[in-house]
Parts: C-alpha cells; sequence; structure tokens
C-alpha cells in the first residue's frame, strides 16, 4: 500500500500547482470575505433618511407620526444610530402646493446632504381611508418601505387609540411586541445553541458535502478517463496493483479537497473573529456586529462532520472511479455517472425533509443506509444528537458500505482503466464484478 | 544466473470472440536480447502483458525468475515499455521520472540522480525542467524509455520500442539496449520489423496467430530454415528478371523487392544457372551472392505472406484485461 501514497502524493502535488486551484482557493475567500463584510459597509454608510412631513391634520396626527420618524432607530434599541431625520411643515387646507414645492426638493443629489429623500402626506382622512400617500427617491425598495410603514402605523394606531378614549400609558404596554428567545435542549441538557444555529449548521454541513462530492468526486472521475486517455494505466499497472492505484487517486484528490475546505473554513472563522474589528473600520457598533448570525460549531458536531464527509468522500469518490473507468471520454461520463449524481442530490433531499423530523422512524433507518448516512447522520446530530451506540452503529454501517463500495468499484475499476473502445455494457460490468 | 529469466509453459489466452494467445511455451535465458517477433494481432503484447501479470493466462503458467510470483510483486526487478505509451502531458520531466522510479520503490533522491544520469545520456538534459507536453513525440518516447530502465532492472520488457521513431533516435535505442545487455542485463523486445531483430538479437521466437511458429538462436533459426538464398540487385530493368524469376524449376520463392530480391532456389535448381538466365534477361545484374536467410524472409515463409500483410493493416480488436 507504500506505492498508493507515492500516487496520491503525484495527485496532490499535481492538483495543488495548477493555477484553478491558487484561483479557486484564493477567490472563494474573497468572496466570502466580500460577502460578509459588504454589508457592513454599506449598513454603516447609509445616512439617516430625511423625510418631509406634510402635516394636513388637525387632530395632531402629524406630531405624532414626526416624533415616531425621529424616534426609529436601525437596530430598534432606543440609544442606536437613527432611522429617519424628520421635519414637518403645517399645511392645513394647502395640501397640494405644499407637496408640489417639496416634492420639487426630493431626490436632488446635487444638493447632497440637503436634499429631501422623501415627502409624506398626513392628514386626518388616514383614519378613515387607512391609506397614506408616500413620495419619494426610495420607493423601490420593499425593505424600506416596510419599516417607513410599520414607524408609520405606530403612529396612526396610537392617534386611534387615543380617539378611542385609551391612555397613552397603557397604548405604549398593548403595543409592545414580544421576542421569542429559542435555546436548544438536547438529552434532557441545555446546549447553549440556538434552535436557529442547529438549523443552519445542519444545511450548511449538508451543502458542504454535497458540493464537495460534486466537484471533487468528478474530478476523480475525469482524472481516471484522462489516464485512460493518455495510456498511462498500462506503465503504472505494471508497478502497482490497479486497487493501490484508485486509492491513490482518491486520496490524493480527498486531500486536496480537505486542503481547500481547511483554508475555506480557516478564512471565515479568521473574519468571524475579526469580526469586531473589521465592523469597527466601518464605524459600526460591536455589539450591532456580535448580532450577526454565524453559529459557532461544537468540536464533537466537528467530529461527527468530519468522519463522515471522509466515509461520504470515500464511498462517492470509489463510484465515481469505477463510472470513470469504463468509459473513454469525459463527454461520455456525464450520462454514465448519472446514478452516482442522483444518489448524492437525493442524499440531500432526504436530509432536507430531515430537518422537520429528525428523530422519526424515518431519520433512524436512514442513518443506517450508507450512501444516505453521510448526509444525515450529522444533520440529525446537529439538531439533536443521536445516542453514542446509535451513532457508532450509524458509522460502522457506513463504513462496511465504504469498503462494500471499494471492493467493487476496484473490481470494475482493474478491468476498466485497460479497456478501450466501446462503453462497457452493465451486463460486461457484472461480469467483471463476479470474475475472480 | 542459471536457469531462464522468463519462461512461458503451455500458455494459452482467450478473449471473448478468438484465443490471442494459444499453447505458448518460451524460455528467455538471462543476458540475451530475446525477439519476440510476428505480425501485428499475433499475439506478442498479450504473452508480454502475461508475463507482466496485467492479464492472468486461462491456461498454463508464468515464471519470472525461476519464482512462481507474477510480475508485479518483481516490479523493482523489471522494466516494461507497453506498446500503448504513457505519460502525464502536465508532469515536469524529472518530476515524471522520479515519480516512475517511485512507483518501483526507488527513493525519490536516488531516483532523481538516476533520472538525471539517464537524460543527460538520452541527450535531454536541457528538457529536465520542461513539460511533457512541450517535447515532441520522439522526446517522449525517450522519456518513456529512461523511466522503464532508470531503476536498474535485470530485466527490461519492451513492447514494440522502435515504433514511431526516427533513424537517429532508434540508433539510440538500439545501443542503449546493446549496452543494457554487455551489462549482464536480460533484455527481451518485441517487433514486426525483421530487420531491427536480425541485427540485435542472440535469440528469437516468432509467433503467427498466437501460435510459435519459430523458437531458436539466431544462428539455429537461419540454419534450420536452410535452403539457399541469393540476395539479387538489378540496376536496368528488374522487369525482364521476372519471367526467370517465376521458373519454379530454378526459384521456389521469391521476396521481390522491386530493384532487389531475395530468391530461395528450388531444390533442383542450380546457381550457376540462375546467374547464366539472369545475366542473359538484360535485367542489369548489379548483385549476385548467395547468402543466409534473412529473417525477413524466414519470417515470410513461415508466417505466410498473405498473414504478415494483412495483419499489419488491419486495426487490433478492443481487449479486455484484468489483473
Amino acid at each position: 500500500m507504500r506505492k498508493a501514497w507515492v500516487v496520491a502524493k503525484r495527485e496532490f502535488v499535481a492538483r495543488v500547482k495548477t493555477k484553478q486551484f491558487v484561483i479557486a482557493t484564493v477567490f472563494f475567500p474573497v468572496l466570502l470575505a466580500g460577502v460578509m463584510v459588504a454589508p457592513i459597509l454599506l449598513q454603516g454608510n447609509t445616512r439617516a433618511k430625511w423625510i418631509v412631513v406634510v402635516d394636513a391634520a388637525e387632530g395632531g396626527l402629524g406630531e405624532k407620526v414626526e416624533a415616531a420618524l425621529t424616534r426609529a432607530t436601525r437596530s430598534g434599541n432606543p440609544d442606536g444610530e437613527h432611522r429617519y431625520v424628520a421635519s414637518r411643515v403645517e399645511a392645513v387646507g394647502r395640501l397640494e402646493q405644499v407637496r408640489d414645492s417639496l416634492v420639487a426638493l426630493v431626490d436632488r443629489r446635487e444638493l447632497g446632504d440637503a436634499g429631501i429623500d422623501g415627502v409624506l402626506l398626513v392628514s386626518d382622512e388616514v383614519l378613515v381611508t387607512d391609506t397614506l400617500h408616500y413620495l419619494g427617491g426610495n420607493v423601490g425598495s420593499p425593505s424600506e418601505m416596510e419599516t417607513l410603514t410599520q414607524t408609520v402605523q405606530e403612529a396612526v394606531l396610537t392617534e386611534r387609540l387615543m380617539q378611542a378614549g385609551i391612555s397613552p400609558a397603557v397604548l405604549m404596554q398593548t403595543v409592545k411586541p414580544i421576542e421569542l428567545v429559542t435555546a436548544k435542549v438536547s438529552q434532557g441538557r441545555l446546549t447553549g445553541q440556538s434552535g436557529a444555529a442547529s438549523f443552519a449548521l445542519a444545511y450548511v454541513m449538508s451543502i458542504v458535502l454535497y458540493v464537495a462530492l460534486l466537484i471533487y468526486g468528478v474530478q476523480v472521475m475525469t482524472s481516471t478517463v484522462e489516464e485512460k486517455t493518455n495510456r498511462i494505466n498500462e506503465v503504472l499497472v505494471s508497478s502497482l496493483r490497479p486497487f493501490e492505484l484508485m486509492l491513490g487517486k482518491v486520496l490524493g484528490v480527498g486531500s486536496v479537497a480537505l486542503l481547500q475546505l481547511s483554508i475555506y473554513a480557516g478564512v471565515a472563522y479568521g473574519l468571524t473573529q475579526a469580526r469586531g474589528a473589521i465592523a469597527g473600520l466601518a464605524g459600526m457598533s460591536p455589539e450591532a456586529a456580535a448580532a450577526m448570525p454565524i453559529p459557532d460549531i461544537p468540536l464533537g458536531l466537528l467530529i461527527v462532520f468530519l468522519v463522515f464527509f471522509v466515509l461520504g468522500f470515500f464511498f462517492y469518490s470509489a463510484a465515481y472511479a469505477a463510472v470513470g473507468s469504463t468509459c473513454n471520454t469525459v463527454q461520455e461520463t456525464q450520462m454514465a455517472s448519472f446514478p452516482v449524481t442522483i444518489l448524492i442530490v437525493s442524499g440531500l433531499f432526504v436530509m432536507f425533509k430531515l430537518l422537520g423530523e429528525p428523530n422519526g422512524q424515518l431519520a433512524h433507518v436512514l442513518s443506517l443506509v450508507p450512501p444516505l448516512a453521510p448526509f444525515v447522520t450529522p444533520a440529525r446530530y446537529s439538531l439533536s444528537p443521536l445516542p453514542l451506540p446509535e451513532l457508532l452503529l450509524s458509522v460502522a454501517v457506513t463504513a462496511l458500505g465504504v469498503l462494500a463500495m471499494a471492493w467493487v468499484a476496484g473490481r470494475i475499476y482493474r478491468v476498466g482503466i485497460l479497456m478501450y473502445g466501446k462503453r462497457a455494457t452493465v451486463r460486461e460490468i457484472v461480469r467483471w464484478i463476479r470474475a475472480g | 544466473m542459471s536457469g531462464p529469466v522468463v519462461r512461458l509453459e503451455h500458455v494459452t489466452k482467450r478473449f471473448a470472440g478468438h484465443t490471442a494467445v494459444h499453447d505458448l511455451s518460451l524460455d528467455v535465458p538471462a543476458g540475451t536480447i530475446f525477439g519476440l517477433l510476428g505480425p501485428n494481432g499475433a499475439g506478442k503484447s498479450t504473452a508480454i502483458r502475461m508475463m507482466m501479470d496485467i492479464l492472468v493466462p486461462d491456461e498454463g503458467r508464468v515464471s519470472l525468475f525461476g519464482g512462481g510470483v507474477g510480475g508485479r510483486d518483481l516490479a523493482h526487478r523489471i522494466g516494461y515499455l507497453p506498446e500503448e505509451r504513457g505519460l502525464y502531458k502536465k508532469m515536469k520531466v524529472l518530476d515524471h521520472l522520479v515519480f516512475f522510479g517511485e512507483t518501483k520503490g526507488v527513493s525519490p533522491a536516488r531516483a532523481r540522480s538516476k533520472a538525471a544520469e539517464w537524460l543527460a545520456r538520452l541527450g535531454l538534459s536541457d528538457w529536465t525542467d520542461k513539460k511533457i507536453e512541450d517535447l515532441s513525440k520522439g522526446m517522449q518516447q525517450k522519456v518513456q524509455f529512461a523511466g522503464t530502465i532508470l531503476h536498474d532492472p535485470e530485466l527490461v520488457i519492451l513492447d514494440e520500442p522502435f515504433s514511431g521513431l526516427d533513424p537517429v533516435n532508434s540508433q539510440v535505442l538500439k545501443e542503449t539496449v546493446i549496452d543494457l545487455a554487455r551489462t549482464g542485463k536480460t533484455v527481451l523486445f518485441s517487433t514486426h520489423i525483421m530487420e531491427q531483430a536480425e541485427k540485435m538479437c542472440d535469440r528469437v521466437v516468432i509467433i503467427s496467430r498466437g501460435e510459435k511458429v519459430v523458437d531458436g538462436t539466431m544462428a539455429e533459426v537461419k540454419r534450420e530454415a536452410g535452403g539457399r538464398h541469393v540476395a539479387l540487385a538489378f540496376h536496368r530493368d528488374a522487369a525482364r528478371a521476372a519471367p526467370v524469376l517465376r521458373d519454379r524449376s530454378l526459384v521456389a520463392r521469391v521476396d521481390d523487392d522491386g530493384a532487389s530480391a531475395e530468391v530461395e532456389l528450388a531444390p533442383e535448381g542450380d546457381s550457376d544457372r540462375l546467374l547464366e538466365r539472369l545475366v542473359a534477361s538484360g535485367a542489369g545484374l548489379s548483385r549476385f551472392e548467395i547468402v543466409e536467410p534473412s529473417l525477413q524472409s524466414i519470417f515470410i515463409a513461415k508466417v505466410g505472406l498473405e498473414a504478415a500483410t494483412a495483419a499489419a493493416i488491419t486495426d487490433r480488436p478492443g481487449r479486455t484485461t484484468h489483473a
């Protein structure tokens, strides 16, 4: 088996030295950093919007709307950054004239900060018709319009309730929203992980496995076909067993996958740790940065994930190597690898299904199906850790599945890599597997 | 070393539609240059693959170095150049050779120095850091050859080593092979080019349609082929000699190359009479020499002209293998 290492080493070096690897390895973290940092930078640069309330109401609704706008902050925290700068223009009886003169000043970029962002028309009619008019440059942004609606609604609601004779103090108490704070309990113990975080982790892990299998598994297949095209197999097979060759290839490509993913994970971890500093650069408060939803991965889960990642990778890479060995061109592999790809896709779909019920009967069964377990078991573990015996059983069964797949794949591979001409039929392949 | 380095005993290999090798037995003595000859599709490569343990014979026994172990476990003692040459196009020449060395169990450092040595010897010193894909076909062949022998094997098996080489590189390869034999290595190579084999081999086996038709030392083979052969050449009009050469009372067989020919005299034929008739024909005789039969003429006599040429143009069928 020492020779498998020689093959793995060559495969690893040949891949890591390519431009594609360097670009992918550098480019992805930059993209990741961009995705994480850009919203912070953009947020930091948004100034408060200047909204002029054109007040044609007689009962004080205009003041209330102005006050609500002034009170509104980005974080919801009363001490936070203000969302709006509001001013009010009395316009009883001359709504149209005031509106038109103000609209002329809206979205005039040359005015800079002196430009008005929007004009809100307030009249007593709103209490009856439920309709308000806002004229602004930012009406295209649904999220901004939604927060504006909420802010104004608060003022209108207060006004309506006050007209119905309810005191402002009672009012403040009644309209307060509630927040549901979740905490995950597993096996009777609090885990300190929030429900959302577990869910996100299960999701992300499955996607990472899925993408890695599709990218690197397919690389094992493509490189198998390329070696056939190169006609290098016969030279190699005279000095090492086809199985050593296949194992070396899977190990080599697998190490590249792990290296690349580790670099990504390292960068992501670094960014997470430095998010305070990055946010600081962008002029954002540290607590706002800390509120960004980045879950920490518990060590146990990380180990379970890595174990199943490696098992899944071996299982599917061996399958891909076998498929590659039966083909003569990369084009042929696209059709031939369909069954393997379907299995990977169904693994991901099954995982999505189980997120709703991670401890159901189906989940227990699927954890013991080798092709699906790499997707199912880590996701289940994240949502609600399996009892240790069940976890070990899942690992053992999957490992047996990997060995079985390696055996079958090895038998196909040793014949396939030296076969040229027509693509092998399923019947021929079955004969190769049976042949002593 | 005593005993044959390679021994095949009644080896048979069948593929889906046909028998590639049938009841083949041969011994390759240590320290010889051994030619495995035959037209394309005769089963040479199949026989070699069985020696290398890439194929398993259906019947019979293969033994190397007097033991019963397959070729792969002896990989470090054997250098094998397959008919299908293959290199990683993106790898650098030196790195590639080091990789080949390592698959034979040579340490990277030793593989590196050996590779550099062979590259120098084959005139590729300036190319060590170039990628394989930047090399010409001939240079790639030489790199492949260096990869075959850099682990200093006792037995070198070359499948069609001269195919695709220009005369200069053929010469370099030939000299290297002869040098290897001189240092006590055993060389087995297959070819369908008889001139090459005739000059180099101590011993030959000719196979046709999977069966052995000739086996022996070069001298034995020629003696056994017997007959009286005359080499002829014409400088005026070879066509005028044709009626003479067709006279079956005089000439048994002609290996006609146009301006030159090699004929085998008929049992009752007489060389003096042939000379007289040819001079009289006016073809302009420029060579008339009683010779030993050439390997080429023995080959054609044994294999049959039809098989020798027909097989050379048809492509071989796809092969199945298992190791």
